[in-house]
């Protein structure tokens, strides 16, 4: 079977400094993977490289078994990947409801310059109707109509979740959406993140640092470290890994 | 044999006689490099500064008959550094968190304001024709032949010796003194400055008094190469200093002084050889005249086009900024319906009234004034469109809107096609150009996008201008470049009242166009990807393709206001209406009053028409106050007063996007919009 997502052999190095050593993952339909390391390890340098945003040196990214080495990000995310960042990054200036409605628009592809032009260019009910339903389903339809600045970090998270949904993705790839949060918003996180999970369907990467969240969420992980990938498996087996442990210099605990 | 020691001999003149300007063009490519890189300006004001600086040298030293060295001393060294430093401590200190598009915003309005904010205080004018001295006794008299090649006076000889030892003391400074290793420390690795506690206000003052000095210093060097003390011709220095620091990629010091003497070499060397050239093939001669004045701006525009690595050397945030965290942008206002309800009835009163004035009583001067603020509201919309809603800096929309006035002259003249199909053309083609252009240019985004709309423009102007299928050519100087009024059946647009109707019809069907974009696909996408590139894209939207409709579209809207100005003057008046400084000026009216509303536009032209008539000539006082006689002897004002104001309103654009005005009405609505809900609580 072809994986959903797969990246073969990437490698990337800034200026001489490796920040990815060969590193080959694979994130198949509907699967929940975590991708785990310390700070620094790369993480986030692996999302970029799968998503477009940095070319890698090296190795390939494969998506529904088709390269999308030459791609632009705003192609693969049409293809199927959402992501979330690990610095939230809204759209000043507008509400809750507006970032779903262009994500809306985007995916089902009926914007046009002349449509604008004639009046026609406004959302749509139905549009209207899909983003509320999506509000609904992360809880936060009460913020709607809320501008994106008045928010706090754990619904500003939300939104960008909800703005991924809105494109219809296969696999989410969500960036330490847990940073910043305290312990009860990371769990009220990782509850709706579960249920909206398990009522679509989609794939998720998760790329973390609370091992928490991670060993309570997914079925899979892997484990960067300097760039280089230490471990892969079951999530429960990888964890109790004492190599994995010592990667982390006992900065967790597993429960 | 003869032939090619002759040519070795013509190549060593060339850069020989390209070496004094060359040298000018180093010294203030290296105070443009040290702002930017301490301070994240991209500081398009230096040409301001130069100007001053050279100003108040003729002033001193010609007019009050000061000795040249005393002239010199005050001009370069107190009053250069000292504008820097006031221009740090009041304006960019404040802004180090602000993006660099907005900071190159600042200097425009400051490269606007300043040469005729210190005009009015020091009561100078130039007088053209005078001649402007250098800084050496019998400077440009007498005469030194070191090679037997070519003749240095001695002015030029300063302008190298100046030169010289500036960028000694600085290369010195940076070795040997502690405010020097802590400015080298910022320009090397910005990383660095956090760690190691440099002081981020002294380095940056320092930095902006050692660089405008440099300003300073180069523009009275560079004066007496200008046949009249007129400060566009200094901003054009200061676009030759950015592509010699484009050079460099804008970072390296020594980049830019070899690319400030490489570009005084090539211009040189390319004006000796050319016309030889074109003697041989004739068909070389048109682009020899056209291109030599615009050379600069060719390389800048092939360097920023051509060169790969500019695209992705990303604008420089401010490395003395630290970690703060941006300002926090303006929450969107959720208007009371009454409110919205009282400012509708406003503005539909206020046009009522203001409209029926000028229709019964207005006399032909004020109905002109009147279509002409009509027609830049049209124009003005454009600016709406590609920085209100595309946050793009776009500093070519006077070529686009020259493109549309010079579309309906040329189908108009030759072909006596129909004025209004010609003026729609002219904003298809303006659209085409616009779109054309934006391909090449949008992959470098941000600042370097402005740059290359400057350059661009500054070529249209330079080469475009002269060919005859475009400017009209030779008989175009006979005749100007006329352009009829439309004629749609019995309805003749030649008069003034038929004409100010069409221009307000066309102005509403823009209006309606814009906001019908704003709310559309087209301005939510670019919302969008002015709120965040990266998360724009991860929803998929192409920043590309958004962009290019921005930019087609914006072009269009100029180029239809293009037309329409033409048609309203009946003569394209390319100069004075469509040159690349002018198009600086429109830039910061509408940032002044707001860019991201229709109504921003709206004022701007009004403000861009009648505001020196009607406040500045006190005509509005007269009105009030019923006769002349009570008028002030302080009126009327002199119209660049109209400069000075809306540059310095643009250099708030740092802290509100939006327009000061705009800014304003949001805050007055808010505290209304309180005022009824609170009253609206206590009735319940
Ligand atoms: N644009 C960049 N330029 C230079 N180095 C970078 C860049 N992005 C990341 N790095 C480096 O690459 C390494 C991995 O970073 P990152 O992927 O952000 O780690 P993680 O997300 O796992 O915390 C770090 O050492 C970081 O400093
Ligand atoms: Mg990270």
């Amino acid at each position: 079977m072809t994986a959903l997502l797969a990246a073969s052999g990437v490698s990337v190095a800034f200026s001489g400094i490796r920040a990815l050593n060969d590193v080959t993952l694979r994130v198949d339909a509907g699967e929940r993977v975590g991708l785990i390391g310390p700070n620094g390890a790369g993480k986030t340098t692996l999302f970029n490289c799968l998503l477009g945003i940095l070319q890698p040196d090296s190795g390939r990214v494969m998506l529904n078994g088709a390269d999308v080495g030459g791609w632009p990000v705003h192609r693969r995310a049409r293809a199927g990947m959402g992501r979330t960042f690990q610095r939230v990054e809204l759209f000043s200036d507008t509400t809750v409801r507006e970032h779903l409605l262009i994500a809306e628009r985007i995916r089902n592809g009926s914007g046009a310059l002349w449509k604008d032009l004639i009046g026609r260019g406004r959302p749509r009910p139905t549009e209207i109707a899909a983003c509320d339903e999506v509000l609904e389903l992360l809880g936060i339809d009460g913020l709607a109509d809320q501008p994106v600045e008045s928010l706090s970090l754990g619904q500003s998270r939300l939104v960008e979740v909800g703005r991924a949904l809105m494109t219809g993705p296969q696999v989410l790839l969500l960036d330490e959406p847990s940073s910043g949060l305290d312990r009860d918003e990371t769990q009220a996180l990782a509850d709706t993140l579960r249920a909206v999970q398990e009522s679509r369907g989609y794939a998720v990467l998760l790329v973390e640092h609370d091992v928490s969240l991670v060993a309570d969420f997914t079925e899979r992980v892997y484990v960067l470290d300097s760039g280089s990938l230490i471990a892969e498996g079951p999530t429960a087996e990888v964890l109790a890994d004492p190599a994995v442990r010592r990667a982390y210099l006992g900065s967790f605990e597993v429960s | 044999m003869t032939g090619s020691a002759d040519f070795f001999e013509d190549l060593f003149r060339g850069l020989l006689q390209g070496t004094p300007p060359g040298a000018v063009y180093a010294l203030i490519a290296l105070g443009f490099v040290l702002t930017y890189k301490t301070s994240g300006v991209f500081n398009l004001a230096f040409g301001a500064q130069a100007y001053i600086s050279a100003a108040m040298y003729f002033k001193a030293h010609t007019l009050w008959g000061w000795p040249k060295w005393a002239a010199l001393v005050v001009s370069a060294f107190v009053l250069a550094p000292l504008i820097g430093l006031v221009l740090e401590r009041l304006i960019f200190r404040h802004l180090r968190t602000a993006s660099a598009v907005s900071k190159l915003v600042v200097a425009i309005g400051l490269s606007v304001a300043l040469p005729e904010l210190f005009n009015q205080a020091a009561r100078f004018t130039a007088v053209a024709g005078r001649q402007i001295t250098g800084i050496m006794p019998d400077g440009s008299s007498v005469f030194y032949d070191p090679f037997g090649v070519y003749r240095f006076n001695r002015d030029e000889l300063a302008m190298m010796a100046v030169a010289l030892v500036a960028t000694l003391l600085l290369a010195a400074l940076f070795r040997f003194t502690m405010i020097g290793l802590a400015m080298r420390a910022v320009v090397e690795s910005p990383r660095m400055t956090e760690m190691s506690g440099i002081n981020a206000d002294r380095v940056s003052a320092f930095a902006w008094a050692l660089s405008s000095t440099f300003a300073g210093l180069a523009g009275v060097l560079i004066a007496p190469r200008f046949n009249s003390l007129v400060s566009t011709d200094f901003f054009t220095l200061v676009v030759i200093a950015v592509a010699a620091a484009a050079v460099g990629k804008l970072v390296s010091l020594p980049r830019a002084l070899l690319g400030g003497l490489g570009l005084g070499w090539f211009i040189a060397v390319f004006n000796t050889f050319l016309p030889r050239w074109s003697g041989d093939h004739t068909w070389l001669r048109p682009f020899q005249e056209n291109l030599t004045p615009s050379l600069p701006f060719v390389v800048l525009f092939a360097i920023l086009v051509l060169w790969r690595a500019i695209g992705r050397e990303r604008e420089a945030s401010d490395p003395l900024s630290g970690v703060d965290p941006p300002p926090p942008a303006l929450a969107a206002l959720e208007r009371h319906p009454k409110l919205t309800l009282f400012t509708r009835l406003f503005g539909v009163g206020f046009v009522a009234v203001v409209g029926s004035v000028v229709w019964f009583r207005a006399g032909v001067l004020w109905m002109h004034l009147v279509t002409t603020a009509v027609i830049m509201a049209v124009i003005y919309l454009s600016v709406t469109v590609i920085t209100g809603m595309a946050g793009q800096i776009s500093l070519c929309q006077g070529t686009f809107a020259a493109i549309g006035g010079f579309t309906i002259f040329q189908m108009a003249d030759r072909f006596n096609m129909s004025v209004l199909a010609a003026a729609l053309l002219g904003a298809g083609v303006a659209a085409a150009v616009g779109a054309v252009l934006s391909l090449p240019v949008l992959r470098l985004g941000g600042v370097w996008l402005a740059i290359a709309t400057l350059a661009f423009a500054f070529f249209f102007d330079a080469v475009m201008v002269k060919f005859s299928w475009v400017g009209g050519g030779t008989t175009a100087l006979l005749t100007g470049t006329r352009v009829p009024r439309p004629l749609i059946g019995p309805i003749d647009f030649a008069s003034d009242r038929a004409f100010l109707v069409l221009a307000v019809v066309v102005l509403v069907i823009v209006s309606i166009i814009v906001i019908q974009l704003r709310e559309g696909t087209v301005g939510r996408t670019l919302t969008a990807l002015r709120g965040s590139e990266v998360a724009a894209a991860s929803i998929g939207i192409s920043a590309a393709r958004a962009r290019i409709i921005a930019f087609a579209v914006s072009a269009a809207i100029a180029g239809l206001g293009g037309a329409l100005l033409s048609m309203h003057q009946q003569n394209v008046n390319y100069s004075t209406n469509f040159g690349p400084v002018n198009a600086l000026f429109w830039l910061v009216i509408v940032v002044a009053l707001g860019a991201r509303t229709v109504e921003g536009a709206i004022q701007a032209g009004a403000a861009f028409a009648l505001f020196e008539p009607l406040i500045l000539k006190g005509d509005l006082l007269v009105w009030i106050l019923r006769g002349e006689d009570h008028l002030p002897g302080l009126f009327p004002l002199s119209g660049s007063w109209r400069l000075v104001l809306f540059g310095m309103m643009a250099i708030q654009f740092a802290r509100h996007p939006e327009g000061l005005v705009e800014h304003g009405k949001r805050r007055s609505a808010a505290r209304i919009n309180r005022w009824l809900e609170a009253r609206e609580g206590a009735a319940s």
